[in-house]
């Protein structure tokens, strides 16, 4: 059998006193998509960032496509170029037009060529239908917008694994839709995912698991059916019922 | 038919030019007092200033004897000693090469200014052949020409180097500066934070000085290079200092969100370094760093002191002569046109550049 896209193995996290994270242990199969979720502080977006090394940790092990996650630094460029990531704030660089923010990251990251890349992010624009934009500036779009240039700027990698955190959390409701469309695709076309959201319909309809994170602790691991009908711990139904409000 | 309250236009500010005179410069009787005196004056000094400067002045050396009696300005002096102002101590026969070297360094710093010309590329090639023209110029050696020693350099065109050697040899170095001072490891970080702060602390002059006298008591002779390579270099120093700081301010205005989705690409440190944060952190510094570029333009006059004969000290050698004594007024008014206009160029090309860098960029 394959070996799992990723392995957390009791991995912790101290910021000076706070322990922002406690002993998490968790294991995504490839093709998989897991939503993480939780209240604010509750560690979500700081495990989601150990994975691709944007967030050291303390203690515990970590496995990303077979790479050890950690200090070295020729593993962490391996994992970096293998697994794609959206921010909550989309980071595209503002001084390069919409194309170019898609075609440099694969000549430094890849070395493509710059015709190839030019081809390539042609192709993701497309396919994240934001195409017509690519003259553009990204001040010049929506935010709907920009988080699709922002997927397309990370699929033009061919990432194996893609991890999003809160990728709607910034955008004005109308454009929620647009965003979360996209992701259905790329969950429906056996790209493991990784996300952090507060998307209750995204991820009934879209995750193999939700996992629940309290306090830094993963307080319960299920299906999205079974965790939102049944919840099991109090912390779970406490949050679910605060989002249905 | 009922006429809604239409809203009230503004009084049309084009019905009268009298109209906005006297809603602005003849409200009151006091108000219109100060106008009339204040208007006055700044009439007469423009007429005499323009009198002075032009109708009565005296242009040509064949006519110097009316200077000084009720004539305006005395320009003979300028046609008598430009080349002196601007070629210093260079030899008269070959100040050809001197004016070509100027001609070269200007061309330089306008196409280096072309955003067009902005690549890792083009620009490091742009620099070193336009240095390079302008040594084999001024130096000479090569190609049949006679060689002309540092010492003898002067003039504008030993202001256009020292200017455009400070500045090229001083922005990568605060490049480095202002990366070693961000570096995740202490000690590096540490021991540039302190450099730069004594080089800030200590006065250009001293530094300046240290580099003419005392390095070369310190230095082994091979490795001392000549006087204006050591004072260049040591201006650059200080010059990187400040702008090291002006970069690093830039830098610090990124959101660490912009760093963070580079290394989430998988792009190389350089190439952060390079392609994301330097751009940006350039284009929110701009005002400063033309400002340093300004202030440091006016600051090489100080190189007189240690006994280089840039434009300043060219100037004032005319003056210091028993023949053009008494024209010092006309000498000090070119030499601040000569600055002006360097100056003000790269003030205007600064207005330029931030006019163009808003345009599609929030």
């Amino acid at each position: 059998m394959a070996e799992p896209a990723i392995i957390v193995e009791g991995l912790q996290k101290h910021y000076g006193a706070h322990h922002a994270l406690r002993d998490i242990s968790l294991t995504v199969a490839a093709g998989e998509t897991v939503v993480v979720c939780g209240p604010s502080g509750s560690g979500k977006s700081t495990l989601i960032r150990c994975m691709n090394g944007l967030e050291t940790y303390s203690e515990g092990r970590l496995r990303v496509l077979g790479h050890d996650v950690g200090d070295d630094l020729a593993e962490l460029s391996a994992v970096r170029r293998r697994v794609g990531m959206v921010f909550q704030s989309f980071n595209l660089f503002p001084h390069l037009k919409v194309l170019e923010n898609c075609v440099l990251p694969q000549i430094r990251s890849l070395r493509r060529s710059r015709a190839d890349a030019t081809i390539e992010a042609v192709k993701q624009l497309e396919r994240m239908r934001v195409d017509i934009h690519a003259d553009k500036y990204p001040d010049q779009i929506s935010g709907g917008q920009k988080q699709r240039v922002a997927l397309a700027r990370s699929l033009c990698l061919h990432p194996e694994v893609m991890l999003f955190d809160e990728p709607t959390s910034a955008l004005d409701p109308e454009m929620i839709a647009e965003v979360l469309d996209v992701m259905r695709g790329l969950a429906a076309q056996d790209m493991t995912i990784l996300c952090v959201t507060h998307e209750m319909g995204f991820a009934r309809s879209v995750a193999d698991r939700v996992v629940f994170m309290a306090d830094g602790r993963i307080v319960e691991i299920a299906p999205p059916e079974s965790i939102f009908s049944h919840p099991r711990h109090k912390a779970t139904r406490d949050f679910f019922n605060a989002m249905r409000a | 038919m009922v006429v809604l309250s239409q809203p009230e236009r503004p009084p049309a500010s084009n019905d009268s030019a009298l109209g906005w005179l006297r809603k602005n410069f003849f409200r009151s009787w006091s108000n219109a007092l100060f106008t009339l005196a204040f208007g006055g004056f700044v009439v007469w000094a423009l007429l005499s200033v323009v009198d002075w400067m032009l109708l009565d002045a005296v242009w040509r050396v064949a006519n110097r004897d009316r200077c000084g009696h009720d004539a305006g300005a005395c320009w003979a002096v300028i046609e008598d000693r430009w080349r002196l102002i601007f070629f210093g101590l260079y030899p008269y026969e070959e100040q050809w090469r001197s004016s070509l070297a100027c001609l070269a360094i200007t061309l330089t710093i306008v196409v280096s200014c072309v955003p067009a010309f902005w690549s890792a590329r083009r620009l490091p090639v742009l620099w070193l052949a336009g240095l390079g023209i302008f040594f084999v110029l001024m130096h000479g050696g090569v190609a049949g020409l006679p060689v002309v020693t540092t010492e003898q350099w002067g003039g504008l065109s030993l202001t256009l180097f020292i200017f455009a050697s400070v500045f090229l040899l001083g922005m990568p170095l605060a490049v480095l500066f202002a990366l070693a001072r961000r570096s995740s490891l202490p000690v590096i970080a540490m021991v540039t934070g302190g450099f730069i702060d004594i080089v800030r602390s200590l006065p250009l002059l001293t530094i300046l000085f240290a580099a003419a006298v005392v390095i070369p008591i310190l230095v082994p002779d091979w490795l001392q290079g000549s006087k204006l390579a050591r004072v260049i270099v040591a201006f650059a120093v200080f010059f990187a200092a400040y702008q090291a700081e002006i970069i690093r301010a830039g830098l610090q205005s990124l959101s660490t969100g912009q760093e963070e989705a580079a290394q989430a690409l998988g792009m190389p440190y350089w190439s952060v370094v390079v392609d994301i944060l330097l751009p940006q952190a350039f284009r929110n510094t701009l005002p400063s760093t033309i400002n340093q570029a300004v202030i440091t333009f006016k600051e090489t006059s100080i190189v007189t002191v240690i006994g280089f004969f840039e434009v300043m000290a060219s100037g004032k050698a005319v003056i210091g002569t028993d023949e053009w004594g008494a024209q010092f007024i006309e000498i000090y008014v070119f030499l601040a046109l000569v600055y002006f206009a360097f100056v003000f160029g790269l003030s205007r090309y600064g207005a330029w550049l931030e006019r163009r860098m808003r345009v599609g960029h929030g």
